[in-house]
């Protein structure tokens, strides 16, 4: 048996730790801020959660391109729903109504796209696509081409409400925040490792992904587990897209949710999930939007003009892949 | 090495890493970066975050051009500019301003509505909130400057009332949608609904964008045979229409843009039937915003919000080919 090789399990956290050391001797006086910590969780934390499902769904053997559309659509429908109970009922119900609506929204996506792939036989790659461009076409109806401004300010507070950081004072000596989004992303990170690693639902995943056929003679429903896994990706899309209304207090149907897509799979990709399916890691996918948010932080702190974050990041994706394929070989 | 040991490693080691950083520089305060800037002469070193929109049309790259022009007329503050493709990206760069240890925020927003919650939160933990263009939609900065859009709205709208003759089919070219958009529509709504003469037979938003202006005017074109003006309320978009147009052999309909782009200017002091006249709004009121927050960090920031009025807005001018040579600058970026 070879030994695996060290780099292509870990590469990613090696590189997170390396650009976490190099930055926090660059800056220490600001990057080590608990505050700017906290950003680096928290700013990519709606792209995050909808990693964290993408990574099953490409464990799987599929692929979702629509995630960034129906961000934007389940967004819209946030907002609305907030919007018309907001001064019915008490705030905090208005947004848990909003959140709920935006969730079971998410999650009938997911179910139509899985069930065009699983029943329908057709490529997840090519549903997906219609699912970008219809999904975010019915945000534009929705928002009528623009923004829906949320007309119940409890929902921006809720977006940068959170858990009080102990011990942690920001400039102006107030407490620095754990954002609820933050929170949800950790949360739901352990909870798809979970349900990943340690129960039967995850084991057919990694099954259906690594041998369709192997696996429905092994007498597992092929096709429920896919429904399943595009189903949960929806949902999660839908908390996302709370997140996002939450932090801006309206959905720019236009805008929001672009690329995320692309974000999400580099993420996972960069984590070290193949794309060719049955293999993965929910804690790698954690480990790319980590390393993705820090590459976007290191750019802002260098004042490299954005323009490079592009190339920067595909460069990255590039090598993470590389350094995976070493891996393969050596098995 | 087994999985939990490399985490172990790992997580030892970043957490050794930032006990040694916050034992050694400053702890949660807004440290400043590794003592590079000098210590204006007044006394404090004033830091202060530019943040715009990216370049995604003449007016935006005007912006950053009057941005950098302006924070170089003021070396002694330290200055941060970063340009943002969307809302989300621009409330990740303020708050990432903020852990840098901004005095005061100069911001022109993306989009009005997402900016606004964030631009509270900053504004509420202390930093001085200078606000240019595109407004929030909340009364949250200190000092709010932006062109006069309603009467950009209303001076577009009579002038093209009166070209017509009072009688006219038009089309209508909407911006990104915030306060900015908003505000020129509605005015221009107004005062073509006071003239029954002129119907609105097509209206979308062109995003401020020439491709995308172009694309909805094709759309437009296709649906109404007949149009013979178009509000387009921006001279990016105007310049995308007349793309449209020339692709559909209309040959009669003109255009009325915005901002005063010089390539725009040109063809109305040239007399150019596509182009009678523009509208100004200059992209260089950042610099003003810029201006006055340095004025207002170095006079104290308590003190100088006494000085400064809350809001004010620059006046907006018809340029014709009567005036036009006064509002063409050759050498200017926009």
């Amino acid at each position: 048996m070879k030994k695996t090789n060290f780099l292509s399990e870990y590469g990613a956290l090696v590189a997170l730790v390396v650009l976490f050391v190099y930055n926090a001797m660059r800056h220490h006086g600001t990057f080590l801020q608990v505050e700017n910590l906290r950003n680096l969780v928290s700013q990519n934390a709606s792209v995050g959660v909808i990693a964290l499902g993408m990574t099953l769904v490409i464990i799987a053997g599929g692929i979702d391109l629509s995630v960034g559309s129906l961000t934007a659509l389940c967004g819209a429908v946030c907002i609305l729903v907030v919007n018309k109970f907001g001064a019915g009922m008490s705030p905090t119900m208005a947004i848990l109504l909003a959140s709920v609506s935006a969730i079971v929204i998410g999650a009938l996506a997911g179910l139509i796209n899985g069930a065009i792939v699983a029943y329908g036989r057709v490529a997840a790659f090519v549903v997906t696509l219609g699912g970008l461009a219809g999904f975010r076409s019915i945000a534009l109806v929705l928002g009528n081409g623009g923004e829906i401004r949320s007309q119940v300010p409890a929902l921006g507070d809720f977006g940068f409400g959170g858990v009080a950081i102990p011990f942690a004072k920001d400039a102006s000596g107030g407490p620095v925040l754990f954002y609820w989004s933050a929170v949800a992303f950790i949360v739901i990170a352990l909870l798809m490792s979970f349900l990943l690693n340690k129960t039967r639902f995850g084991r057919y995943i990694i099954a259906v992904g690594a041998n369709q056929r192997a696996a429905e003679y092994s007498a597992i429903n092929t096709q429920t587990v896919r429904l399943a896994v595009f189903t949960l990706l929806g949902a999660l899309v839908g908390v996302a897209s709370v997140m996002v209304g939450a932090r801006m207090n309206s959905v720019g149907t236009g805008s929001v949710g672009l690329y995320y897509e692309l974000d999400a799979i580099a993420a996972v990709v960069i984590g070290g999930t193949s794309l060719r399916g049955g293999k993965g890691r929910i804690w790698g996918t954690v480990v790319g939007v980590l390393l993705l948010t820090l590459i976007s932080n290191m750019i802002t702190a260098e004042n490299i003009d954005t323009n490079w974050q592009g190339l920067v990041r595909g460069v990255v994706i590039l090598v993470a892949v590389l350094i995976q394929r070493g891996k393969k070989e050596n098995e | 090495m087994n999985r939990s040991k490399a985490f172990l490693y790992a997580s030892l080691g970043i957490a050794a890493v930032s006990l040694a950083g916050c034992q050694s520089g400053t702890d949660a305060g807004a440290g400043k970066d590794g003592g590079a800037a000098t210590v204006g002469k007044a006394g404090k070193q004033y830091t202060v975050g530019v943040s715009i929109p990216a370049a995604d049309h003449g007016w935006t790259a005007g912006v950053k051009y009057w941005a950098e022009q302006a924070t170089k007329q003021n070396p002694d503050i330290k200055w941060i500019i970063k340009d943002a493709k969307e809302p989300n990206e621009q409330i990740s760069d303020l708050e990432n301003m903020k852990t840098q240890g901004v005095d005061a925020l100069v911001i022109l927003c993306t989009e009005s509505a997402p900016i606004t919650p964030i631009a509270e939160k900053l504004h509420d933990a202390g930093i001085l909130i200078v606000n240019v263009d595109r407004g929030f939609t909340k009364p949250v900065a200190d000092f709010f400057i932006e062109g006069d859009n309603k009467a950009f709205g209303r001076k577009s709208a009579e002038y093209m009332v009166q070209k017509l003759g009072g009688k006219g089919k038009i089309a209508v070219l909407e911006g990104i949608p915030c306060t900015v958009n908003t505000d020129r529509v509605n005015a221009a709504k107004e005062v073509f609904k006071a003239n029954p003469g002129i119907q609105i037979v097509a209206e979308d938003s062109g995003q401020w964008n020439r491709e995308k202006a172009e694309k909805v005017v094709q759309n437009m074109l296709v649906s109404n045979p007949q149009i013979d003006a178009i509000w387009a309320s921006d001279d990016d978009m105007a310049l995308g229409a007349e793309t449209a147009l020339k692709g559909a052999g209309r040959k009669n309909t003109w255009i009325l843009g915005g901002a005063g782009m010089k390539d725009i200017v040109k063809r109305v002091m040239d007399k150019d039937p596509v182009f009678p006249a523009d509208i100004t709004y200059p992209p260089s009121m950042i610099a003003f915003g810029i201006q006055t927050a340095a004025g207002m960090l170095r006079a104290g920031k308590a003190d100088a919000k006494k000085y400064v009025p809350r809001h004010v807005m620059i006046d907006i001018d018809l340029i014709t080919p009567d005036n036009a040579k006064d509002y063409y600058f050759p050498d200017s970026i926009f």
